[in-house]
């Protein structure tokens, strides 16, 4: 017999308090010093009385309980292979199945889930056994249990994913059921096409010793050409007043022979638009570039669908084309001026992502329903127009609309409207010699973020040669500064939108910026910037977690007040948000999610496209010995991932819960104790009346 | 503090525990002396001086001029007029050092009760032109001051510096202080005499047949007469170390019974060997214990 806890004797010293009890009754630590014991020593009795063991059996019923007290807190087991034989010899069994898109590779699902049929059919009555569907996660249904129908149920619904393959989770899930179970045998079953993609997220976990880990592989040894559309992009143009569209898409083949023929098609809100046949060769990849058609008012679901081979999740890819992508942008200059215009409209000229939709007024003739169609105004050596144009602009940006004022020899700003301006601007100040050079305060910002990366545009070769001094308030921050401190670029809020100015001018009158390499992007971040603008996300991955209050395409969406439903791509509806939760939803299929707010008077919905990540397309295989081996911390073959795993002391103990019997037994001995120790004492009064 | 008792009428009783704050033992001893002395002016012992004695028979030898010739004109014999306090003694303190000494439960340990008289007699031996010392034990002789007429500073001294600390044992040391006194002396003994009677009386009869005079004062404290402890407690011995455990309710009637034993015992064994016994309790003023000397000292005048 062994002792989990033998410290725990060293209790056994109070063993000796019933002994002291006996001996000395009450007796006190305090000790008296008296000079002489002599005439006490002559009274034997009452000093010694106490000292003689007058109740044998109830000393020992209490030195008992105490001993069987300190034994059951010391937890004692037995080690012996006899003993342990006896109480053990049942399992405790993880069946981890890989639900990932891969597995939908030919058969590959069905056998996975005859093979975990197979182990649950399998196990002894005695065995414990946890059913464990994984992908990039890992989920279990119930733990530890032997109820075999119900296992066998679990097997029944489950449903292949459309996510990645990791085993880290899954393996540190088993982990978890093997330390807390006390079966004495562990064994785990792994049934997966063994992906290598997923042998990284498992480096770091390690099955308990003696864990026997079985592969269950269900990959072909021949695999098939795997043809993947790898993405697709959009060139768009504008014909006939309306914005085209053409998609480009990418294919890769990821298989040892050349597929002939294969048949791609585009299909725009679910309906093919064009079909068209390419070649692909062996472990290549191809281009292909489909007719332009128009764009709709709101954001079109399209997809590229190859010919389906053996692995159709990555066949297609699904994405969004919006329209709209354009920034309407109202230079308003001085009357006659039209060169002070020129490099700016250069630069605008080539945006694409997002377009710019120039209107050039001159200061005289800008109306109010330019500046209200307008997303950003720049006013290019010009003051705040007076009036109802003023008026609009103001409004313009409280509502969230940008102005950039460009600072030159004309402006004069009305004084009302100062309010627009992050400071008070002085009469032009000239330098001399080669003239001033740009320092930039914040890299991080919008407009200068892009220039941060080293060759990504120096800012320092424009020369400034004249500008005018800018007083800026407290609460404006200044973005760039010219190098003798005065500020050269100032951001102001107001409202909801955003006012930035420029000190100097935007053509080459009073500096040579507009002549510079980094003008044309310098320009297209200042106005993206000042019209919020936001790239659009054409899809996103399955797996995802989507919070529609961060998401910019959900922007039009009440995420907090509405009543959203989801149709997922199985036309499943689910409702999200409302009740003043924001809306989250998990991406777990392939396709579209159609998100609809329906107590919207015009019902508008939101489509968000989902595609696969690819990079589960890459079907390449590990050895499943190496896996095994990563895992048990065991070289395949060892004798010890044959045996039956060495029980742990504490495993052993908790199996066989000793503790519990001796814990009843001091408490019977003690229950006695009391009854022998009530009799006796009434005994002695009834003697000494 | 002064109390009031209504055995010695005129005496100043003096609290042991008062005296226990006077540092300086000559000065307690002039002053318990000389406060009792005065108290005592009308009292019958004052007469231990220079009075006359006895005739005797004129023997060869003897000085022709203590020769009482009016007797000789009278009786035509020789006699010899004797006086009593024609020769100064030696008075000698032979103090018990032992560990059990220093235990006191009121404030005043026997030690320095013992002191205290002790510091008293030689004060009075003093002026009575006696020569004094002092004789410290345990289990073995500590300190020795001959008696001497100049010795009542060093016996001052070694009262004060007296410091117990070994175990005790009478018959030993007292045997060997035997050896001392080869002139017949007062002999005061203080001691708390933690021994059976007999053997007690054998460590003191070799003194007493050497021809002294034996005083044994047997001090001992309340707590020791009395046995007032309440709660079961482990006692230990002061000198042997050991360990008993007591149930203070049930044997005190005993205890004080056994010590009461012990003191009669003494009594009677001292009386029949004609030496002076007295019982101190620490608790009792020191004058107590003077009176009892000068009380001693008187009978024994008598008896001569």
């Amino acid at each position: 017999m062994s002792f989990l806890v033998p410290l725990f004797f060293a209790a056994l010293v109070a063993l000796g308090v019933p002994v002291l009890i006996h001996m000395i009754q009450r007796q006190r630590t305090e000790v008296i010093e008296f000079p002489s014991l002599m005439f006490v020593r002559k009274i034997p009795f009452h000093s010694l009385r106490r000292q003689r063991v007058r109740h044998w059996f109830l000393l020992l019923l209490r030195c008992a309980a105490l001993a069987l007290l300190v034994a059951a807190f010391a937890r004692p087991f037995f080690q012996s292979a006899v003993l342990v034989a006896v109480t053990g010899g049942s399992r405790e069994v993880v069946i981890m199945v890989d639900r990932s898109y891969s597995m939908g590779y030919g058969n590959r699902w069905d056998r996975a889930l005859d093979a975990a049929r197979d182990v649950v059919r399998d196990l002894d009555p005695d065995d414990q056994a946890t059913l464990v569907f994984f992908d990039s996660g890992a989920q279990s249904g119930a733990r530890s249990t032997r109820d075999r129908a119900s296992l066998l149920a679990a097997i029944d619904r489950a449903e292949r994913g459309a996510d990645t393959t990791r085993y880290g989770p899954a393996l540190e899930l088993a982990q978890g059921i093997f330390e807390e179970s006390d079966q004495p045998r562990l064994q785990a079953f792994l049934i997966t096409d063994f992906q290598r993609i997923g042998v990284d997220s498992a480096a770091s976990t390690l099955l308990p010793p003696g864990t026997v880990l079985t592969a269950v592989s269900v990959a072909e040894e021949n695999e098939t050409p795997n043809i993947v559309v790898a993405g697709a992009s959009v060139q768009r143009d504008i014909f006939s007043g309306r914005e085209r569209a053409v998609v480009t898409a990418r294919l890769a083949n990821r298989g040892n022979e050349t597929v002939d023929n294969l048949q791609v098609a585009l299909e725009l809100s679910g309906q093919e638009f064009e079909s068209l046949s390419v070649t692909v060769e062996a472990n290549s990849s191809a281009t292909l570039t489909f007719a332009p058609f128009t764009l709709e008012d709101t954001a079109m679901p399209v997809s590229v669908r190859a010919a389906a081979d053996r692995l159709p999740d990555d066949d297609v890819f699904h994405f969004t084309v919006a329209p709209g992508d354009v920034v309407p942008v109202l230079v308003v200059g001085r009357a006659g001026a039209t060169d002070a215009n020129l490099y700016l409209l250069a630069a605008l000229a080539p945006g694409s992502r997002p377009s710019f939709s120039v209107t050039v007024r001159s200061v005289d003739q800008v109306t109010t329903a330019d500046v209200a169609a307008a997303g950003v105004v720049v006013l290019n050596d010009v003051g705040l127009p007076s009036g109802q144009i003023g008026a609009a602009i103001a409004r313009l940006v409280e509502s969230g609309g940008g102005l950039w004022v460009v600072l030159g020899e004309q402006v004069r700003w009305p004084e009302d409207d100062r309010g627009l301006l992050p400071g008070t601007f002085g009469e032009p100040a000239d330098r001399d010699g080669r003239g001033g050079t740009l320092v930039v305060n914040d890299y991080s910002h919008p407009v200068f973020e892009v220039f941060s990366a080293p060759r990504s545009g120096d800012l320092t070769t424009p020369r400034f040669f004249r500008y005018r001094p800018l007083d800026v308030r407290p609460d404006t921050a200044v973005l760039a500064r010219f190098d003798n401190g005065a500020v050269a670029l100032a951001e102001h809020t107001v409202g909801e939108g955003r006012v930035l100015i420029w000190t100097s001018t935007i053509d080459s009158f009073w500096n040579d910026f507009a002549l510079k390499p980094i003008y044309p992007p310098f320009v297209h971040k200042i106005v993206e910037h000042l019209a919020a603008y936001t790239p659009p996300t054409p899809y996103l991955t399955a797996g995802q977690f989507l919070d529609l209050g961060q998401y910019p395409g959900a922007a039009e969406l009440d995420v907090l007040g509405g009543n959203l439903v989801v149709r997922d791509p199985s036309e499943d509806r689910v409702d999200v948000g409302g009740d003043g939760r924001a809306g989250f939803i998990e991406l777990t299929d392939q396709g579209f999610y159609e998100i609809r707010d329906t107590d919207a008077a015009d019902s508008a919905s939101v489509m968000i496209a989902v595609n696969v990540d690819l990079a589960e397309s890459n079907l390449e295989r590990v050895d499943p010995q190496e896996l095994v081996a990563a895992a048990t911390g065991r070289a395949v073959g060892d004798r010890a991932a044959t045996t039956e795993r060495e029980l742990r002391p504490e495993d052993l103990e908790r199996r066989q819960t000793l503790w519990w019997y001796l814990l009843i037994g001091a408490l019977g001995f003690l229950a006695g104790e009391t009854v022998v120790s009530n009799r006796l004492s009434r005994t002695e009064l009834d003697a000494d009346e | 503090m002064a109390t009031v008792s209504t055995v010695s009428p005129g005496a100043r009783f003096i609290d042991p525990q008062v005296l226990a704050r006077i540092g300086n033992l000559e000065l307690v001893a002039k002053w318990v002396v000389e406060g009792f002395i005065n108290g005592l002016h009308k009292a019958p012992y004052l007469g231990v001086s220079v009075d006359f004695a006895e005739h005797r028979a004129y023997m060869p030898g003897d000085d022709i001029r203590r020769v009482d010739w009016r007797l000789y004109a009278r009786t035509d014999r020789y006699y010899v007029k004797q006086f009593e306090a024609d020769t100064n003694t030696n008075f000698s303190v032979l103090f018990d050092v032992s560990k059990s000494m220093s235990f006191g439960s009121r404030g005043v340990t026997k030690i320095d009760y013992g002191r205290f008289l002790a510091a008293c007699l030689c004060y009075i031996s003093t002026k009575q032109r006696d020569r004094v010392g002092i004789v410290t034990f345990d289990d073995d002789i500590v300190e020795r001051v001959p008696p001497s007429a100049k010795h009542f500073d060093v016996t001052m001294h070694t009262l004060d510096q007296m410091d117990p600390g070994r175990p005790g044992a009478l018959g030993p040391p007292l045997y060997k202080a035997t050896e001392f006194f080869k002139r017949r002396s007062m002999l005061v003994i203080i001691s708390d005499f933690y021994d059976e009677p007999e053997k007690v009386l054998e460590a003191v009869k070799p003194l007493r047949f050497a021809g002294n005079d034996v005083i044994m004062f047997h001090v001992l404290d309340p707590a020791e007469v009395d046995f007032p402890y309440d709660d079961s407690s482990s006692f230990q011995d002061l000198e042997t170390g050991r360990k008993i455990p007591v149930v203070p309710d049930k044997l005190r009637e005993q205890y004080r019974e056994l010590v009461q034993e012990h003191i009669q015992a003494l009594t009677g064994l001292c009386s029949q060997n004609r030496i002076d016994y007295a019982f101190l309790n620490t608790k009792a003023p020191l004058d107590h214990a003077l009176f009892k000397y000068l009380a001693m000292r008187h009978k024994m005048t008598k008896v001569r």
